[in-house]
């Protein structure tokens, strides 16, 4: 699994009850649980398992995934409302590590929007984040309308196919069209929690990761493991859905759309702070996001 | 939105096909009403053991299209290791990644996005020329495919001509 998901996280630390709280990271994350939990029912001394041939397991594990992610499609918005960040300290409150360093954040921080984790998190935390900015920075908008019209002709001279590139593209620009006539936060998050609409600029945003690291392939190679060749990597990795992002999709994503990202690393690392990093290197962040293993969030910075 | 985007976006594949039509192969729908379950019509490609076949094919948008994929399901007869014997067409194009049952496939050649009409016909073509032996739909017709190639080639033959009768 290519993700720097740590173990330690992965596994839930608290006795959770139903299926849904179980998840704590995004899609990737779903094969693992199910995985752990189908061993666990093995182990039950009440119900001995014996290999039964007639039994596919990697279809039943598939049938399980795909409940777990229509349950979480049914109960998670894609885009969530404006939390106080005081809700993420009560989500911790038996939490010393956690809770600790969420204490750290509350200095800095006023506000979290919690994102569906579909494994498109970073994505839609990203274009929701970045178009609520643009709705205050009208300049800022204009600029990447701009840079959004010329990208089309760049994915096609990369080999993308026209008729869907086009499709994705066209979308995304009256979804840009739109917000500079009538911008407001709440269109945004009506756009962004509009499944169609939504799901099509997490695409698009994907084909220009691809075409980032493709371009940028000499440079990129060294940082792929498994063997892969960049392009390899963006069929596998970025350009399907659902697949979570890396730390290369977000270098490759900053880099080619020009806009700062600063990510809180909030895990069991060491130290009592959460720690940061900003992308690209050196940029001002313009987006502030909350990393948890396997997830993204919203922060909002105070002002 | 009235109509979903995945409808949209296949109305448009649809005129451009009938408009600029692509060599190997034409389409339409099922049913004028529902532009999600589409027939296609594949040329036996030339200099293969399917040239001079025509072979009807069914093609099931869901409604997250492009997003998922389509299935595909040949209506003619068709002997081929990546067609089960019921018709459905078993290529990996046709698979979204992570999708285990396919787990000996290579995934760099999943389903994405981007794929159109054109594009899962093109590798459909592709592989009635070469099919692949390592993951077979129908292990009858790969058992013939490697071991008795006359025999593959008889029954080949026999759905060719049969698909010039219908």
């Amino acid at each position: 699994m290519f993700s720097d998901i740590k173990a330690g996280d992965t596994t839930p630390t608290h006795n959770h009850s139903s299926v849904r709280d179980w998840i704590v990271g995004d899609a990737c994350t779903i094969h693992y649980t199910v995985m752990e939990q189908q061993h666990n029912a093995q182990e039950s001394p009440t119900k001995p398992s014996e290999y039964d041939p007639d039994i596919n397991q990697d279809e039943l594990i598939k049938a399980q995934e795909k409940q777990i992610a229509e349950e979480i499609k049914a109960n998670t918005a894609m885009i969530g409302s404006l939390d106080d960040l005081s809700t993420l300290e009560q989500e911790y409150s038996n939490d010393p590590v956690y809770s600790g360093k969420v204490k750290t954040l509350l200095p800095k921080y006023c506000n979290v929007r919690r994102t569906r984790p579909d494994g498109n998190c970073f994505l839609r935390g990203f274009i929701f984040a970045y178009l609520e900015y643009c709705i205050h920075h009208r300049d800022e908008l204009a600029r990447f309308k701009k840079y959004l019209e010329g990208s089309k002709e760049e994915l096609f001279e990369m080999g993308f196919p026209k008729f869907t590139t086009e499709d994705f593209h066209d979308m995304f620009m009256e979804v840009v069209s739109d917000l500079e006539g009538s911008g407001s936060v709440d269109r945004v998050e009506a756009v962004c929690n509009d499944g169609g609409t939504s799901d099509y600029l997490v695409v698009y945003l994907r084909l220009l990761i691809s075409s980032h690291l493709q371009k940028n392939a000499e440079f990129f190679s060294f940082f792929i493991e498994g063997g892969r060749t960049v392009e390899e990597f963006c069929k596998q990795e970025v350009e399907p859905m659902y697949r979570e992002c890396d730390h290369l999709h977000i270098v490759a994503l900053t880099a080619a759309v020009g806009v700062g990202v600063r990510v809180m690393y909030l895990d069991r690392g060491e130290g009592a702070a959460v720690a940061s990093h900003d992308f690209p290197e050196d940029s001002t962040p313009v987006i502030h996001l909350l990393y948890r293993p396997g997830h993204y969030d919203i922060l909002y910075n105070k002002a | 939105m009235c109509e979903p985007q995945s409808a949209l976006l296949l109305r448009k594949q649809l005129a451009e096909l009938n408009k600029n039509p692509v060599e190997g192969f034409s389409a339409g729908l099922i049913d004028d009403n529902d532009i999600f379950k589409w027939e296609v019509l594949i040329i036996g490609p030339p200099d293969t053991l399917y040239e001079g076949g025509f072979f009807k094919a069914h093609l099931i948008f869901p409604r997250e299209y492009p997003l998922r994929p389509p299935k595909m399901k040949f209506i003619t007869d068709i002997w081929h290791p990546n067609i089960e014997k019921n018709g459905d067409v078993c290529i990996s194009i046709l698979h979204e990644p992570g999708d285990d049952k396919w787990g000996y496939e290579k995934a760099s050649e999943r389903w994405l996005p981007v794929h159109t009409v054109e594009t899962i016909l093109i590798s459909v073509i592709s592989m009635l020329a070469d099919p692949n032996d390592e993951s077979p739909a129908n292990v009858d017709a790969a058992k013939d495919w490697r071991e008795d190639y006359n025999i593959f080639k008889k029954k080949v033959a026999r759905c060719v001509r049969r698909s010039q009768e219908e």
